[in-house]
């Protein structure tokens, strides 16, 4: 019947992207447990909307709208959280998560550049993640945004500005002072 | 400074366009042009190559957390439940009107009669959940079964079952007794309850038929009332049993306003234990309960049932009546 080879090619369709849509999510949320829960609930959410799809749709950037739609939920629930528990004292408001917590990264530099990353405004670091990490094309990142092909490079290049702005200190050495 | 092409301004994005090696080669060639002149351009376009080159070294470095096999076992068995769970349904036209098959991984789940009009959204969410997904494909082949089954066309739904919409054990126990009768034939829902060892137990049967998720496929509608009246079915709607039982060849007569009745002297019956059927006058079958019988509205049936007729009352010889 159609429903068990939808269900035979929806196995391919894990293999071919859940590792990768989980590596977008562990860099978007940079912990491990969340990208965990968030890839599952993207494979599970696709597999029931995977029937509806039309033949030949870009099932890699369907499914990295999936992840960056339930990415952004995830931090909108946790900015939430966050204020509530300001708002009662229980708790002061929680920083940044330490993202470079039991690495040992010998270049400083990258850590850096995590850093800036992870600071970045939401869409900006979605979709320099998307752009550079993953290599999607503009199109791609602006449908999973919703917003337009220019608005996503738009993103992505402010987003090049802000990390070189970070770096700036580190990469300087060795280049000459600008006139 | 020399002549410069464009601006340092409107070369700023077209740099790091460059840098992150996705610029047109014209604005290759407009970069290349503006930075030969430009010191400062120059620097930042070098800059921005070195951390173009970090975040590219960032990509391919394999993070800490980076073993997705957890993950994808727990997704993999999520998704098995998912589809263990899932109810694919198709909603069609039938001259019991209209009526809803549900089937699952395991086979078929629920079988519905649906009200001939009104919303049918909310009725089968609360049916089959909001995992059903509507598909005429996967349930085409059970429709048009059903419908051949319900014009007298075909004697056996002979479906895989999904059992788990039955409610108890002992649900389980008395569908399955219920699945056992044959076509054309029927007994009480005391002969239910003696047939799975619990004779007193025929109230509990009679509700345990009236939660049947499967009408039709598992026969309730051979199931009556001790004195030949159907009494009850899909709610207060006695006559589609009439009419179930009519295909199958067991006459059920109006009576009182609101129900029918099957009368034993127009029937064959069988005691059960026995393997020759006979006439309803036959011996003392005329006083024994309808829950030690069962009764059939044709010879053909009882012997396509497999059994024979009896060597003494003759039904072969001395038929009944049509």
């Amino acid at each position: 019947m159609g429903r068990v080879m939808a269900e035979d090619a929806f196995e391919a369709v894990v293999g071919a992207h859940h590792a990768e849509i989980r590596r977008y999510l562990l860099r978007v949320t940079a912990r491990a447990s969340d990208a965990d829960d968030l890839s599952q609930e993207t494979f599970l959410r696709a597999f029931r909307a995977y029937r509806a799809l039309p033949p030949g749709a870009n099932l890699r950037a369907w499914l990295f709208t999936i992840a960056t739609n339930l990415g952004r939920n995830h931090f909108r629930a946790q900015s939430r959280r966050r204020r509530a528990y300001a708002a009662v004292a229980l708790e002061a408001p929680a920083g940044a998560p330490d993202r470079t917590d039991g690495r040992v990264l010998a270049d400083e530099a990258r850590v850096r550049v995590e850093q800036v990353i992870g600071g970045l405004p939401e869409k900006q670091r979605l979709a320099f993640i998307m752009r550079k990490m993953h290599e999607l094309d503009y199109a791609e990142i602006g449908t999973s945004l919703c917003c337009s092909e220019e608005s996503a490079r738009a993103h992505v290049f402010q987003a090049l500005r802000k990390i070189r702005k970070g770096l700036d200190s580190q990469l300087s050495a060795g280049t000459e002072p600008r006139s | 400074m020399s002549t410069m092409p464009t601006s340092c301004r409107e070369i700023e994005p077209h740099l790091l366009a460059s840098a992150m090696g996705e610029a047109t080669p014209d604005a290759v060639e407009l970069v290349r042009t503006h930075v030969a002149e430009c010191r400062g351009c120059r620097e930042d376009l070098t800059r921005y190559r070195a951390v173009d080159g970090l975040v590219d070294s960032l990509r391919r470095a394999p993070g800490p957390d980076d073993d997705a096999t957890l993950a994808r076992a727990q997704l993999t068995s999520r998704l098995a439940d998912l589809r263990s769970r899932m109810v694919s349904f198709g909603i069609f036209p039938s001259p019991l009107g209209p009526l809803l098959i549900g089937r699952s991984e395991m086979g078929v789940a629920l079988v519905e009669y649906l009200p001939a009009s009104g919303s049918l959204t909310t009725r089968v969410r609360r049916l089959l959940g909001d995992d059903a997904v509507e598909d005429r494909a996967a349930t085409e082949g059970l429709r048009a079964e059903l419908i051949e089954y319900l014009e007298g066309r075909r004697a056996r739904l002979a479906w895989p079952l999904d059992p788990r919409r039955m409610r108890s054990d002992f649900q389980r126990r008395v569908l399955e007794a219920t699945a056992a009768l044959p076509y054309g034939a029927v007994t009480s829902y005391a002969g239910i309850a003696v047939r799975i060892g619990a004779p007193t137990s025929f109230r509990s049967v009679a509700q345990a038929l009236r939660w049947n998720p499967l009408p039709i496929v598992i026969p309730c509608h051979r199931v009556i009332g001790s004195d030949g009246d159907l009494v009850g079915y899909a709610g207060k709607r006695v006559e589609l049993k009439q009419r179930l039982l009519a295909v199958e060849g067991v006459n059920a007569r109006p009576a009182g306003d609101h129900d029918f009745r099957v009368h034993r002297e127009a029937m064959y019956t069988l005691m059960n234990g026995e393997v020759e059927y006979c006439l309803p006058t036959c011996g003392s079958l005329a006083e024994r309960p309808l829950s030690e019988l069962t009764l059939f509205g044709s010879r053909e049936r009882a012997e396509a049932a497999g059994f024979g007729p009896c060597s003494s009352c003759r039904p072969d010889l001395h038929p009944l009546p049509a």
